[in-house]
Formats: C-alpha cells, structure tokens, sequence
C-alpha cells in the first residue's frame, strides 16, 4: 500500500473571463447580500479599476453602500477596527476586496471582525480560531500574482506589538473570485514581471515541495504553461487582455496549488528579505527561484525535469535527454528572467535591486530559518545552506 | 474475525506506545538541553518560561517542557503549571503513531497535515530543528534516517555514540527519581 497521503481544499467559486465582473450583483443577490461594501487602495482608485466595479454594480441595481479606499501596502489592526466600524454604522451586510494583496488580507480580517463580533482582531489570529462561516465575500484581484484570492490565510501588521499576526482559517476563502483581464490591463511592466514570477514561484514550489500531490500539481503545471507561453507576450503588449486573462488565472491556479501543497526555501528567503530590505515579494521570488532550484536539485530532480514540458514545450521536452531535463528547466527559468531584466530590469541577483548590502545576508538567513515555509523544503536547510544559497544570488 | 477480536488490545497498545514515547522525548528534550550546545543555541531564542507541548488531540497523550532559561529545557510531563505557548497537536492518535514508530518523518507529517501548530510557528519550526537533532543522536543511523528529512553527515559515530549515552542516562535516571518520588 502507498505511504502517499494529502488533503486538498478549494471552495471558492472562480467566475473567469470577459465581463467577470458584471457577475457581481447576481452571485451577491444569490447570498442575500443587498448592502455591500468595497475595500480597496488608492492606486486601484486612481487607475480607474474601481469605476468598473461599480458601474457593474449599479447597473444590475445593486447599490455599493461604502468604499474604503485607503488601505496601506501593509495592513494593520488599527486600519482593520476602522473599516469594521464603517461597515457597522453603514449597515453593510457583505464585502468586495478589490486590488492586491494588502487589500484582500484586510478585507479577510474585516469579515472576521464583522462576523464574529469585536473590535481586537489579534484574539482571532492563529489556525482555526474561527468556528463559523463569514458573511459574504467577493474577490476581484488587481495583480496577477499573489493567489491571495484562493488561500485561507491573511497576515495583518499589529502596529502595536510591532508583530505580524497570521489568521488562518478555511472560513477565510471568499465565496468567489472575480477574474476580469480589465484589472490586470493597466498594471505597469515591471509589477506585471514580478507578480507574474510571483505565480511562477507558487507553481513551482508547490509542484517540487514536500506536500505536492497530485491535484495541485494539475494546477501547478498548468499555471506554469501559462506563465511561460504568455508572460512575455504581455510584456511586449500590455493591453494584450487575452495575455492578461492567462496570467491572472495562472496566478488563481497558482494560488490553489500552493495553498494546498505550500512552498520552501525561495518563500523562507523571500519573507526574510522583505522584512529586513523591504523589498517587494514578487521581486524576491523571481530573484531566488533558480539558486534555490539549484540548491534542491538532487533532491527534486524528477519533479524539476517534469516542468520543462510547462516551461519550454514539447520539442525543448522531447530533445532533452531526461537526466539533463532539471537542469534545462532551471534554464529556462533563468533565460525568462533575463528577458524580464532587459524589458524592466526585474533584478536577478541581490545586488541589482541596489537595496540589500552583502552584511545584510547573514541576517537574512537567521530569519529564514525560521519561517514556517522552511518546513515544506525537499531538503534540509541549515544555516551554512541558507548562507550559500544568499551568496550565489548576491552577484 | 480474529483480527476484529484483537483490534481493541491492538488500539490499546498503541495508545501505550504513544504515551511511553512521549515520556521517553520528554525526558530527552530535557537531557539534549543539557549537554548539546547546538540545541542549547536553537532553544535560546526562546522566551524565559516559554511552555512547549506535544499532544494528540482532543485529549490524549501530551508531553509538555519549559525552556528554563539558557538554552535548558525542563520536562514537566502532562500537566503545565501555565497556559502553553506552543502546541503542536496530533490529528489522531494514529498519526502520532506513524511518526512515533518512525514509519513517517516528523517533516512529512507537517506535509501531510497530520498536525495541527497552535502558536507561533517561528518557535514550531525552532522546537522542530531540536526534535530533529535529538532524534539524529538518540536513534540508530538507520532508523534515523526514516524520522529526518536528512541525516546530518556531519555527525560522526563517535559524537553520536557518547551523546546518545549521556541523553539514555539522563533519561533513564529521570525515569528512577520520578518512580522514587511518586
């Protein structure tokens, strides 16, 4: 009998495509939700996203009762208590997080707060802290990276206690994900390379960690093919929809893949550099995924030599000799990152994002030792491991 | 038939086995501490009186230590004196069973959400890193191998032989004061 054993969990409903977004009203109504409110950013604002959203709203008669747009790039326990305070004294009865990653982790703790009752949403934080289902939610994702729209997880700053508190739940999921290529159309270049090597990352290390099975591999190779056959593409034309559609559901299939499988050492690393070198996430993805590929290698060879199928197609597949197919795939990898570096200088090495001083690694590798994700690596990291690793992607 | 007619003594033993192995880890958290610096430097990071514990869910068998201070761990075993900081909680007293009898590597049991982390998971991942080294010293190198995502090839014969005398020894003197004590 097979020692195999895995669990795998997606009930979010993804509504894809064109004209998403004019699902809204109906999939709200289905759940008897008339008085939604939007949590967003300014930067989704400004560019125009919001209207969309509305307009979609609106013209099907549901009216959207409150706006919050000014969620910070780092959501905190102040910022959540007051857009829970606003959604009490307006009445609303349901939630759209509209934009990235900040904006859907605060509106995942505000549903907790207005579901649960309270003010603190600290005395939430934790895995399996909350019992019951939460009041509606939508999803409409503004960046085709982070799969926030399917995980059961947030992370909120408590600006207090200078700590990040994680939330985790199965009642965190939003009833539905709105994937509309309309909000990805206007991201600039260089967030469209690093989201999209973000996605690449959770694909990738879902498919060669610890808990990979066979169902999130199914999404992981698929959110790869996409990547690969459409990233540059969009590069080249921005307002290419049908590019963006691709990335913004590899991103979702991505999301379902890691979530359900997690991810290892380029993630342990990439918390690590963004809390000390405050560099964005995508960005610290994209820069270590082949030094940590490199560094697993022995241990995820198969798996690795798989994806150079989703990575370069079938030809590139079929004239590489298996045992050289691992190696091939971290080419690949890397020939994608050069093509970024050259049409948005999408950094390669810790010394091209001219943030992170050479002193600054072994920091880097104390904190990374310690993030939840190193748990899930293939391989067994130590800190002369971590180190090695950091030196290869200084330069 | 036959099978049905044992199950119950078979669940029997190894709710046995469970418990047995958590007071031997106990114990043996408590005697790395003591004698392994690089033990003693993963558990410094620690708060001073941080509870950690071990247990099958909802209430079966529970192993508890206290880092005392120091990098030393102290085991308290089933009963904290304070809430816990940190539990890792088996799902079912079969998983524990899995990874207890070394038929699943603890890192794979993670992966295999076999258990459940009730705290904060900087301090997981650290108690795991202590598991792990306790496990390397105090286990053949062949069982090792099958409870560690990887055997440290560092650790030579002879360290392995002399620590793993020191932890038995203060296992099994710990075992002797608390038969004399109760």
């Amino acid at each position: 009998m097979s020692n195999q054993y895995y669990e795998f969990f997606c009930p979010v409903k993804v509504i894809a495509g064109k004209a998403a977004l004019e699902h809204i009203p109906y999939e709200l109504t289905g759940m008897a939700a008339k008085r939604p409110m939007i949590v967003t950013d300014k930067g989704v604002r400004a560019a125009g996203l919001l209207d969309l959203v509305i307009a979609a709203c609106e013209e099907s008669g549901l009216e959207i009762v409150s706006i919050f747009d000014d969620v910070p790039p780092d959501s905190s326990t102040g910022v959540v208590k007051e857009i829970a305070g606003i959604y009490r004294s307006q009445k609303c009865d349901s939630l759209i997080a509209v934009g990235g990653g900040s904006s859907i982790d605060t509106a995942k703790a505000v549903n907790i707060l207005v579901s649960e009752g309270g003010d603190d949403i600290a005395k939430y934080s934790g895995a399996g802290v909350i019992k019951h289902p939460l009041k509606p939610f939508l999803v409409v994702p503004t960046t085709a990276g982070t799969g926030s729209e399917v995980t059961s997880v947030a992370v909120i700053t408590d600006t207090k206690k200078s700590v990040k508190l994680p939330f985790s739940s199965s009642f965190l999921l939003p009833n539905a994900a709105v994937i509309d290529p309309r909000m990805t159309l206007t991201l600039p270049p260089h967030i469209t390379a690093a989201t999209a090597m973000d996605a690449m990352t959770h694909a990738t290390e879902a498919f060669t960690c610890m808990a990979k099975n066979p169902l999130s591999d199914a999404y992981a190779t698929s959110a790869i093919k996409k990547i690969s056959k459409s990233l540059l593409n969009v590069m080249d034309n921005p307002k290419d929809s049908d590019g963006r559609l691709e990335l913004a559901q590899a991103s979702t299939m991505a999301g379902i893949a890691f979530s359900n499988s997690m991810v290892g050492l380029v993630h342990a690393l990439g918390h690590a550099t963004g809390a000390i070198c405050h560099l964005p996430h995508g960005m610290c993805m994209s820069l270590y995924l082949p030094y940590v590929l490199e560094y697993n290698l022995e241990t995820i060879r198969e798996p690795l030599g798989e994806l150079l199928l989703y990575l370069d197609g079938p030809e590139v597949y079929a004239a590489t000799p298996s045992n050289r197919r691992a190696e091939a795939s971290i080419s690949a990898l890397r020939k994608l990152r050069d093509e970024l570096y050259k049409r948005c200088k999408l950094p390669r090495t810790l010394k091209e994002t001219g943030s992170v001083t050479e002193d600054q690694l072994d920091t880097i590798a104390e904190l990374a030792l310690d993030d939840g994700s190193i748990m899930f690596n293939p391989k067994e990291v130590l800190l002369e491991d971590a180190r090695a690793v950091l030196k290869c992607a200084w330069a | 038939m036959f099978a049905k007619r044992i199950q119950p003594m078979v669940f029997q033993a190894r709710r046995f086995y469970v418990e047995l192995m958590f007071q031997v880890m106990g114990r043996a958290l408590q005697a790395v501490s003591e004698i392994d610096s690089a033990v003693q430097a993963e558990a410094r990071a620690l708060p001073e009186g941080f509870l950690f514990e071990m247990m099958v869910m909802p209430d079966g068998s529970k192993l508890i230590v206290e880092h005392i201070g120091n990098g030393r761990l102290h085991y308290h075993g089933d009963k904290a004196p304070r809430p816990i900081d940190l539990s890792i909680q088996f799902k079912h007293v079969a998983h524990a069973f899995l990874v207890l009898s070394f038929q699943e590597k603890t890192a794979v049991a993670f992966a295999n959400d076999r258990m459940l982390v009730n705290g904060e998971i900087s301090y997981a991942v650290r108690m795991t890193r202590v598991l792990t080294r306790l496990e390397t010293f105090i286990l053949p190198k062949l069982v090792a191998q099958r409870a560690v995502k990887e055997y440290p090839a560092s650790l030579h014969l002879p360290e392995k032989l002399i620590s793993a005398a020191r932890i038995y020894l203060k296992v099994a003197t710990n075992f002797v004061e608390t038969a004399r004590a109760s």
